[in-house]
């Protein structure tokens, strides 16, 4: 087995996040791990179409299952989640970056418009 | 919840700058005052163009040098809100040099990634010096127009932390 970069495991994030019924759940189990019965409950969903999206989840190693005498509690792994922020982060840096240098675009036309009136 | 839930949540920055809104407005809209602040530290703005007004496009190309030569970046989209120095709304997705939008893999990011983002400013004059807002929100591959998830998952990040370190 090959190690995945994080742009592969990122990427295996993404695609997990991209549905709304899975973002839920997530929702769901930020406020404590829950079983399968319990997070089918607010979705007119069968247990079986919510199993696969549990699935997906737990591949891509945003949630984790453990064994609790007969019952397997989902759990939230926020590992993952602050990879996905990480990323936010970086868009926003990104533009304070952008916002800084238009800071010191502007400083830089006030002083050339000042050298130009003085030439005047 | 639904996709409709999350659409105010986005990127957000709040920003003042010592100059009049009408030459903050300029920065946006002049391509030679756009290059001069847009390009990341070590990159230029070759190319931008901008149609200025409602269903205009526009197309930015940035260009980094690397050890192999010029790598150039391709950005195309379209103005949705042209209100002078008021509001500018616009599309931006990753494309090639003839516009033609990258599917996330071809465009170097990962699947699901947002490809195709909105950013939304709004301009405030304040006393002679200018307030932007600006917000940028990602639209997700598998639902266009489902904007916003983005800061809606660093909210759930952030509960999650809060929540295991309890």
């Amino acid at each position: 087995m090959t190690v995945a970069t994080d742009e592969d495991r990122l990427s295996e994030t993404f695609a997990a996040l991209a549905s709304s019924t899975r973002r839920a759940i997530l929702a769901r189990l930020a406020e404590g791990s829950a079983t399968v019965n319990e997070l089918a409950e607010p979705f007119d969903m069968t247990l079986p179409a919510i199993s696969k999206h549990i699935k997906v989840l737990e591949r891509a190693g945003l949630i984790v299952r453990t064994r609790h005498a007969q019952y397997r509690p989902c759990a939230l792994d926020p590992a993952r989640l602050e990879e996905v922020s990480t990323w936010t982060d970086r868009c926003r840096d990104a533009w304070e970056a952008r916002f800084d240098r238009m800071d010191d675009y502007l400083t830089q036309l006030r002083s050339q418009r000042r050298t130009d009136e003085h030439d005047d | 919840m639904t996709d409709d839930d999350v659409s105010h949540d986005a990127v957000v920055i709040e920003r003042s700058f010592d100059a009049p809104v009408e030459l903050i407005w300029q920065m946006w809209t002049d391509p030679d005052h756009f290059a001069a602040w847009y390009g990341p530290d070590g990159a230029s703005i070759p190319v931008a163009e901008m149609d200025i007004r409602a269903g205009g496009a526009r197309r930015v190309c940035m260009q980094v040098e690397t050890p192999k030569g010029p790598m150039q970046m391709w950005f195309a989209g379209e103005y949705r809100e042209v209100s002078e120095n008021q509001r500018l709304v616009y599309t931006e997705s990753i494309c090639d040099e003839h516009g033609t939008v990258l599917a996330p893999a071809d465009a170097g990011v990962p699947e699901g990634h947002p490809t195709t983002t909105e950013v939304h400013v709004d301009f405030h004059d304040i006393d002679g010096r200018t307030r932007i807002v600006m917000t940028h929100v990602g639209v997700p591959g598998d639902s266009p127009g489902a904007a916003g998830w983005v800061m809606a998952l660093d909210k759930l990040a952030f509960h999650a932390a809060a929540h295991i370190s309890r």
